[in-house]
């Protein structure tokens, strides 16, 4: 296997090289994904039937807490790729687990307000808004949990096989992953809630 | 100890939270439609970009130029996908 | 006992049960032949569990001409029921079931694998590559497809077949109107499946992007390998949308959520806006491969390289925009006011250009060629002027105002099967024809295949320019009878006569094949076509590793620069060669789709759960694994190329 010393370690064999791209040409694919997703949205975000609408439900605390964890975990997983690329085993560990344990909190709050929108009559079956509204926010969450997972498994990899080109190469794609993730959210932010709190 | 808080990193958290405190603005303050639709579209594709270029080093590399010209399809055909979208179903359907 | 009923068929008939003992003695016979010749291990060892992309094409293939005479035999069912007024050989809901499955399998399950089945088996030889950029994920996307393939051509026997069309509309794929399970197979079925075209779609484009052999900057790519980049380019930003679509469909029917529904808020045209967003880049996915294969063709049958190969491949880049803005061509008259309608007119004239530019310039290509009038040149002869008909008939239904006399009559399913058959069907054979000798190691017998050809375009002609004509009469598509009256039935009869041509056209490929396996000579070297690109500058039949040396160019038909102008390919001593593991994951993992989709279909929550936890575990079970595959070494290349009497060219 040809290294690249030039580079860092995650770009520096072949193969890292065809990973990176072509996790980056999947975001692309997730950007339709998510697209197709808001298009929806926009076109059923009135279509409230029997069943509130979205400044009736929403809340700007619990939207606040999610973005400031999801904005923080997205600065700690930069941390972890740069302690990464300076050889700190230690820092990359801890920076990572913290990522993922500010994702945990993020889920949980959502969770929380999952239960709150059941609650006052924003069920996935309520109208056209609400299900397109949970499905929206569901299926960013339900990235979020898998990259929980699949961020637990490269962590205890880099634990146990040390900064390697395949556990540097894994953990920047999550990193993008996960970056992505946080775009998505800020459009989410953005576009769900606080237009719909205006 | 600041070799494991690069200074792009810092910046880019700081300069992310300021556009979410300005777009949040449009809650607090009773904006016309057109202004908090603009304060919104302009904070979230700054921070946007923000996480692309300087978190996840898109141009960083020799594949810089697969990976930009993905990113454009992607955001040109996403937005044709929902404005036309909007157009046919909605603001523009009898 | 009640468990049961769910898998019963709603509908039932004679040659439903006839299917169900066919569908049980063949996997009999399946089963009792793998197990008597002793090859369970051979299977699993060879096919199963293979990561190569010459074999990966190989048994997308296979399926693919499968496929086709499900499809194909839906089709000559439908046009025998409409060959006369008023016949009872299919009733409605028969003849709902037909048409919808006809549509389904044609497009996904047929046209889409022979498409991956050519790109797969030539890209990476094309490029000079020893295989796609992701072997592992390769093999996963054909599994996936396979078995979203098995699970919708079950449904005609246990639960029932999907009955609303291929486009499958809302509120009448909702749960209201189609009681049965057919349309959750529709939703899951081809779920399954999309989700292998997408990792397809992004495997080969980083292949493409970054696996060239040296001196093959992206214009010096073959006409074929563009294509395929290109289709692969669409397919990346198509196929999510429908992923959204499906999902939402799904939750739609099985969780009572209101998306399409008519009550609570639901927008049943939103199913139809989302299906063709996906919808029309779709057809440009089928189509562009089959541009690059009639580039290679006309290529290398009129002697001469490419005319225009700056413009050809500008005009798929813009083809592969455009075909993202045209999507409510489809629906015209399904409500939008005439700024919408004339917007999506513009867009779907303009997108006619780009494809005018390609005709032309395989025409000046043939203009000032040596043309040899081989069975692949006959297709692609055949093509250009069908094709072209086919074609502007588009045009006329892209005009919004003149699409309401148009829309949904025959008139429309003339324009796209003389779009469609022309197009893709035609480059299929042409391809399949062309490159067969480097896949199997014989030539395809040229006789019986002019035969296939004449049968195959006259076939064409004669079964759907009728239908130009009934549709502008007034016979509307999707109907399973018409009266006398009507005085449809002369254009019918005559579209059952071409529907009939063309099953003998299908048959004879089937026994080309037969003849050509048993009396085809196997010494026919390595470039029986005396060809111009990088595939052919390998041996028959190809090593595992393709090249033994990676090749290095310096134009854009390398091969011919090696033969005409003393170009060498193969420069530098032999080195150790890295090939990817075998692997049964994504075998295993596609199975357990099946069972997901099945459960899913069937409401069977438990196995949902624990199946999908079974998919989960595939994917923790690869995240761990370290098998970095092995290396062939020096003297076993030695040994192998001396078996070819020699590798250098």
């Amino acid at each position: 296997m040809k290294l690249d010393h030039t580079q860092p370690l995650e770009y520096s064999t072949k193969q890292n090289q065809l990973n990176i791209l072509g996790f980056w040409i999947f975001l692309g694919a997730e950007i339709m994904l998510f697209a197709t997703l808001f298009a929806s949205y926009f076109t059923l975000e009135d279509r409230i039937g029997n069943g509130p609408s979205g400044g009736e439900i929403f809340g700007i605390t619990p939207v606040m807490i999610e973005t400031i964890l999801l904005l923080t975990s997205s600065f700690t997983i930069g941390l972890t790729v740069n302690a990464m690329r300076i050889g700190n085993k230690k820092a990359m560990l801890t920076f990572f687990v913290i990522t993922l344990l500010l994702g945990l909190a993020f889920l949980g709050v959502e969770i929380y307000e999952f239960y709150h929108y059941v609650h006052v009559g924003a069920g996935l079956q309520t109208s056209a808004f609400t299900a397109i509204l949970l499905t929206t926010l569901g299926t960013h969450g339900a990235h979020v949990t898998f990259g929980l997972f699949w961020g637990l498994f490269i962590v205890s990899q880099v634990k146990k096989r040390g900064i390697t080109t395949e556990t540097t190469n894994k953990s920047f794609i999550f990193s993008l992953y996960w970056h992505f993730l946080d775009v998505v959210w800020i459009f989410i932010f953005s576009f769900i809630y606080l237009k719909g709190m205006m | 100890m600041k070799e494991l808080f690069p200074f792009k990193q810092v910046m880019g958290f700081v300069f992310s939270l300021v556009l979410t405190v300005v777009a949040v603005s449009v809650y607090f303050f009773d904006l016309s439609f057109a202004l908090g639709m603009t304060i919104l579209l302009v904070t979230a594709f700054i921070q946007a970009a923000l996480q692309l270029v300087v978190f996840m080093h898109a141009g960083e590399t020799e594949d810089k130029g697969a990976i930009y010209a993905n990113l454009y399809y992607g955001i040109i055909i996403a937005l044709v996908t929902v404005f036309g979208t909007l157009l046919a179903m909605i603001w523009g359907y009898m | 006992m009640e468990f049961f009923d769910r898998f019963a068929i709603p509908h039932p008939s004679p040659l439903i049960y006839a299917s169900m003992v066919a569908i049980g003695l063949t996997v009999i016979a399946i089963i009792a032949g793998l197990t008597y010749f002793k090859k369970w291990g051979y299977l699993w060892r060879e096919w199963l569990t293979t990561v190569d992309h010459k074999r990966i094409g190989i048994m997308y293939l296979l399926s693919a001409l499968l496929m086709l005479f499900r499809g194909g035999a839906d089709a000559i069912m439908m046009r025998a029921q409409l060959s006369v007024p008023e016949n009872t050989l299919l009733d409605a809901q028969h003849y709902n079931e037909i048409f919808t499955t006809h549509g389904v399998v044609m497009i996904i399950f047929m046209a889409m694998p022979f498409i991956m089945a050519l790109m797969n088996f030539v890209v990476p030889l094309q490029i000079g590559a020893r295989d796609v950029a992701f072997p592992r994920l390769n093999a996963l996307s054909f599994w996936l497809f396979f078995m979203g393939a098995m699970l919708f051509n079950i449904s005609f026997v246990i639960g029932g077949s999907p009955d609303a069309g291929w486009t499958s509309y809302f509120p009448l794929a909702g749960n209201e109107l189609s009681t049965s399970v057919g349309t959750n197979y529709y939703m899951i079925a081809i779920q399954i499946a999309g989700l292998g075209t997408l990792m397809t779609g992004i495997n080969f484009i980083v292949t493409i992007f970054k696996m060239r052999a040296p001196g093959m900057t992206l214009m010096k790519m073959p006409m074929f390998t563009w294509s395929a980049l290109i289709t692969n380019i669409i397919i990346v930003f198509a196929f999510p949308v429908l992923t959204v679509a499906l999902a939402m469909g799904t939750m739609d029917r099985l969780f009572g959520t209101h998306f399409f529904a008519t009550t609570n808020g639901g927008m049943d045209m939103l199913w139809a806006n989302l299906f063709w967003v996906w919808g029309h880049p779709e057809v440009y996915i089928l189509i562009l491969p089959a541009f690059g294969i009639y580039s290679e063709v006309i290529s290398a049958f009129a002697r001469r390289n490419l005319y225009g190969y700056k413009s050809m491949v500008g005009s798929m880049v813009i083809i592969s925009l455009l075909s993202f803005f045209v999507w409510v061509h489809h629906f015209f008259t399904m409500g939008q006011g005439a700024l919408t309608n004339s917007i999506f007119s513009i867009t779907t004239m303009a997108i006619a250009v780009p494809t005018g530019i390609k005709i032309f310039n395989w025409l000046f290509t043939l203009w000032k060629g040596k043309i040899e009038v081989t069975v692949p040149m006959l297709y692609s002869l055949g093509f250009i002027p069908i094709f072209t008909i086919g074609g502007v008939t588009g045009v006329m239904l892209g005009m919004s105002a003149a699409d309401y006399q148009y829309h949904n009559t025959m008139f429309l399913v003339a324009h796209f099967h003389l779009v469609i058959i022309p197009g893709v069907v035609f480059a299929m054979i042409a391809g399949l024809t062309y490159w067969w000798p480097k896949m199997f190691g014989f030539m395809l017998n040229e006789r019986i295949g002019k035969w296939t050809f004449w049968f195959i375009a006259i076939g064409t002609c004669v079964a759907f320019f009728p239908m130009f004509i009934s549709g502008l009469d007034g016979q509307a598509r999707r109907m399973y009878t018409y009266s006398e009256s009507t005085g449809f039935g002369i254009w019918n009869m005559l579209s059952f006569f071409g529907a009939i041509l063309l099953a003998i056209g299908f048959a004879l490929i089937v026994y080309n094949i037969y003849y050509s396996i048993r009396y085809a000579s196997r010494d026919i070297g390595d470039d029986p076509w005396n060809a111009r690109s990088l595939e052919w500058a390998t041996h028959n039949p190809v090593p595992d590793y393709n090249f033994a040396i990676t090749p290095e160019v310096s134009s854009s038909e390398g091969l011919w620069d090696a033969k005409k102008r003393g170009h060498t390919l193969f420069k530098g001593p032999y080195k150790e060669i890295h090939m990817p593991s075998n692997s049964g994951v994504p075998f295993i993992m596609s199975a357990i789709f099946f069972v997901f989709g099945f459960a899913m279909i069937f409401s069977m929550w438990i196995v949902a759960i624990i199946s999908a936890i079974g998919i989960f575990a595939c994917m923790a079970h690869r995240s761990f694994e370290q098998d970095h595959g092995y290396h062939i070494s020096v003297d076993e290349i030695k040994q192998t190329e001396a078996k070819f009497g020699g590798a250098k060219e």
